[in-house]
């Protein structure tokens, strides 16, 4: 499993994000530009140029027509894939830390910084997916995080709720329409921040990955966690795989946090897990530093990483990933096709 | 008799795996129907890209779990 790097960013990655079909790769990192690669060579598509501060975030819409990314400027940005031209600008007044479009790409979140004076918020834009069309001012709705702010959000299926991952190691589920908050859950260690919330392909279930070194994959419905991940060191970022049931989690210490000279020290490496046994499977290394982003490619054939040391790895799975089954999950499979 | 008991501990494994198998398949098979039925009774499409993306509906895009 040979990975391509891509060398676009001179800073750490903080986030990383395949469009719908999983042939382009979006990036961002704290150098303020917005890079695009070809997923299956790494060649570089293009990048995005205007944000003013480091980019925290970035999302694609579903018919890959235009991006959207949020940045330390206050600013979410809406660009033009084939252009790059920007298309419209929100200022805030806080930092942006997560951007996520909607299944139909209707809708795009934001969730806000908290700071002196401003509290934590996730709010909701309405989104025309043209290239052409005049996007609108208008914030359809605010949802203030007066317990403890949001760090990440997301929509689940059908639109129906926001969940958020917060700064205290909780979650919680927002009715998607009125922002009514119908239920928060202390699915992590308390205080410990959650740093990732991604979705199952069809949004019914979720992943979160926690500094308390552990991944959770939650219920959208009614934040039951259905599954706990157990890693050894503190977690950045966790990502479901389509077609095999795995979970790929990152994380890692930087240097300067590492009290102790463990002989794996830092623990720079992409974890994967079985989703279903919890068990862990295989590790694979190459980054010098933390790993700030996993993102599995949605048409199940690899995965990247982005790190700390300002690198994207690129891989695609071999045979013997795909190989990889269970006893219990050989059986499974021929009594369902026997059935049949 | 250790290789017994050796024998033993794997078959526990083993089934425990298989009920966690047949809980997260089962957990499925009912969470899709929910919202397979809450999509109908809302008046949405089963697929929210359909229209937007104009799929004939091949089963092209059905998530395999």
């Amino acid at each position: 499993m040979r990975p391509i790097l891509l060398q676009g960013h001179e800073r750490a990655l903080t986030q990383i994000r395949y469009n719908r079909d999983g042939d382009i790769i979006f990036s961002t990192a704290k150098d303020q530009h917005i890079c695009a690669w070809f997923a299956h060579n790494g060649e570089r598509l293009g990048t995005y140029h205007g944000h003013q501060g480091a980019l925290w975030t970035v999302d694609v819409d579903p018919t890959s027509t235009i991006i959207a990314s949020g940045a330390a400027d206050n600013t979410v940005r809406l660009w033009d894939i084939k252009s790059g031209k920007c298309l419209k600008v929100w200022n805030f007044d806080t930092a942006v830390k997560r951007v996520e479009f909607n299944e139909d790409g209707s809708r795009l979140l934001a969730v806000t910084e908290k700071r002196m004076g401003f509290l934590g918020t996730i709010v909701v834009l309405a989104i025309t997916l043209d290239a052409e069309a005049e996007q609108s001012d208008e914030r359809v709705m605010t949802i203030s995080c007066e317990e403890s702010k949001a760090t990440v959000a997301g929509w689940s299926y059908m639109s129906k709720y926001i969940i958020a991952g917060h700064e205290d190691g909780s979650v919680s589920q927002y009715d998607a329409k009125t922002g009514e908050a119908l239920d928060n859950v202390q699915v992590h260690e308390l205080d410990m921040l959650i740093t990732d919330l991604q979705w199952s392909q069809d949004r019914t279930y979720f992943i979160t990955a926690c500094k308390d070194k552990t991944a959770k994959l939650i219920n959208a419905r009614n934040l039951e966690v259905l599954k706990t991940y157990v890693a050894d060191t503190p977690l950045n970022s966790a990502s479901i795989t389509p077609k095999k049931d795995f979970v790929i989690l990152g994380g890692g210490q930087a240097a300067m946090d590492v009290t102790t000279t463990a002989a794996r020290q830092g623990k720079f490496e992409a974890r994967f897990y079985h989703k279903i046994f919890e068990e862990e499977i295989g590790r694979v290394r190459g980054h010098f530093g933390p790993l700030n982003t996993v993102a599995a490619n949605p048409n199940g054939k690899g995965y990247a990483s982005g790190g700390e040391d300002g690198y994207v790895r690129v891989h695609q799975f071999d045979k013997a990933y795909f190989d990889f089954t269970y006893e219990v999950e050989r059986q499974a499979r021929q009594q369902q096709q026997t059935a049949i | 008799e250790d290789a017994d008991r050796g024998a033993s501990a794997d078959l526990a494994v083993v089934e425990h795996r298989r009920r966690l198998l047949q809980e997260w398949l089962s957990w499925r098979v009912s969470i899709e129907e929910e919202v397979k039925e809450e999509r109908e009774a809302r008046g949405l499409p089963l697929d929210p890209l359909a229209e937007i993306l104009n799929i004939a509906d091949e089963g092209e895009d059905q998530v395999i779990e």
